[in-house]
């Protein structure tokens, strides 16, 4: 294992763990419920460690990404709706995260957010063009790194720890309505949502496979999913607390990405506000390379294509068509002028929805010896798989009623 | 295992990514010919791989909407250019030898050879 490998992995982890409905959903939960939600964000992380490392080491042993598995396990009809589906929810992320991108832009240059939707598509686009996949994943994933600065302004704001701390423990907070319960169950199942979507699994797993990962980078994965992936939860986590701890008790509810760069610029002025708005924009262009990229992994796997971008864009002809049609796509649903938080509060609903079908298929993979021989889950891996498959099972059932008894958690 | 091996088919076989001789996808076992009747041994005579292979694998209505969406090519792939079956089916030859790369190449065309590192 190189460490110097390994340290870059971990920290491209920790700043492309946070997307557009994180810094959404962490701001206003924290807003409205306090502390109290820490734990969905902890709990959807171990659920993304568990799933992360099951399908980096299916791609390094099997050599299998996801969506070959996918077809392999559940068959053509099944396959093709759950293809159908996650084509649909993570092109939805892939706008909203594109709508982030040119809102973010919008409050550093005053640009009208059309043009800038355009600018924002033209810059990703070209990136994914030009560098190959282990530059697109370090560069994205090293600026967002930039996003640190949430957690120093939680520092610097001193925030009641011992309720910090408390908040890790699974709760219902007292008091509450029965509307407010209900508003409480919706932003539990957002927060996995956003935590666990899909296109992270897709992606990473695909990435694997891009890097060429065999059996001697097990560890790397074990690691990267474990520590880097806590590591990137907290940033979710200091921007929840401190909502909680600024905005819950003014009653300001922040529905846009810029108020949550406020947690940042609030202690440490107009350098923190800068350095928030600048991680959050390299952390949510991630994100739409990430959501882009995925669907062109999804479809190309399903069809059995040529794909990757450890070749050249013309080797994996049809590959980078796909990519480019989601992209094309993504900026004319932001065009057509609807809301970024909109976008948001659909791509995790649809999201929570295909979450079990893709991750059954995965699961049942990674415990057969026979393809994963020594490697296969041992009842560690398999017990806690099973688990955050019942979990995100429980909450694509309940997903959609909340949504519409809640008015997408607004009520 | 060789194609020749006793498997079994749907959980073994179908649906498998397909890969040539240089590690190149080239498409997914979309159906199976057999051979053999009632009573004897089954053998697989060929793989069928292309949106063509779906019809009888879906509802009509669904093999409609996919055949208007991407046609109904197929290409038949004889056993005898399997080299291996496992976590994907590894062939012989080179993708072209069987035109499992006609539509990829076709997509080539459009697409600018600069400006990528």
């Amino acid at each position: 294992m190189n460490p110097l490998e390994l340290t870059l992995g971990i920290m491209t982890a920790v700043g492309g763990f946070v997307d557009i409905s994180e810094l959404v959903f962490a701001a206003e939960a924290g807003s409205m419920f306090g502390y109290a939600l820490i734990w969905a964000f902890a709990l959807g992380t171990i659920g993304m460690s568990v799933f992360g490392e099951m399908c980096g080491r299916v791609a390094a042993v099997a050599k299998q990404p996801v969506f070959n598995l996918m077809r392999h396990r559940l068959g053509l009809k099944l396959g093709l709706i759950t293809l159908i589906g996650s084509l649909v929810s993570t092109l939805i992320t892939c706008a909203a995260e594109i709508g982030g991108m040119a809102l973010i832009l919008n409050y550093l240059t005053g640009l009208p957010y059309a043009l800038l939707a355009v600018f924002s598509v033209l810059a990703v686009g070209a990136s994914m063009w030009v560098l190959p996949f282990k530059w697109i994943e370090r560069t994205y994933g090293l600026l967002g790194l930039l996003m640190i600065v949430l957690a120093v302004a939680l520092v610097a704001i001193h925030p009641p720890w011992a309720k910090v701390a408390g908040g890790f423990i699974p709760q219902v907070p007292t008091g509450l309505s029965p509307k407010q319960l209900l508003n409480y169950s919706y932003f539990i199942v957002a927060i996995l949502s956003a935590v666990l979507f899909p296109y992270e699994s897709y992606f990473y797993s695909s990435g694997g496979i891009e890097e060429g990962w065999g059996p001697k980078d097990l560890l790397t994965n074990r690691v990267t999913c474990t520590v880097g992936f806590a590591l990137g939860s907290l940033l979710a986590i200091s921007i929840l607390a401190s909502s909680a701890k600024l905005f819950g008790p003014l009653n300001v509810g922040p529905e846009v990405p810029g108020t949550t760069a406020m947690e940042a610029a609030m202690p440490l002025g107009r350098t923190g506000l800068l350095l928030a708005l600048l991680g959050m924009l390299f952390a949510v262009a991630g994100a739409a390379v990430e959501t882009c990229m995925s669907n062109a992994y999804a479809v190309s796997q399903f069809f059995g294509w040529e794909w990757g971008r450890h070749l050249q864009p013309w080797e994996a002809p049809r590959f980078t068509l796909a990519w480019i049609a989601v992209m094309l796509l993504s900026l004319l649903i932001v065009l057509t002028g609807v809301d970024v938080m909109s976008l948001v509060e659909y791509a995790v609903l649809f999201s929570i929805i295909v979450l079990p079908l893709t991750y059954l298929p995965l699961m049942l993979l990674a415990n057969d010896r026979s393809y994963m021989r020594e490697h296969a889950n041992k009842w560690l891996a398999k017990s806690l798989g099973w688990f955050f498959f019942v979990v995100v099972t429980l909450a694509a059932i309940a997903a959609l009623p909340l949504y519409l008894m809640t008015s997408g958690g607004q009520g | 295992m060789s194609p020749f091996d006793q498997i079994k088919i749907v959980s073994q076989l179908l649906d498998l990514p397909i890969v040539d001789k240089d590690e190149r996808s080239c498409g997914i076992v979309d159906d199976i010919e057999l051979s053999g009747s009632a009573g004897k041994a089954l053998r697989v005579e060929a793989l069928l791989v292309g949106p063509g292979a779906y019809e009888g694998r879906m509802p009509a209505w669904m093999y409609w909407l996919t055949r208007k969406m991407a046609g109904d090519r197929m290409v038949r792939v004889p056993a005898r250019h399997v080299a291996e079956i496992g976590a994907v089916v590894k062939l012989k030859c080179k993708a072209e030898t069987l035109g499992l790369h006609e539509v990829e190449d076709k997509v080539r065309a459009w697409i600018p050879r600069r400006g990528a590192l």
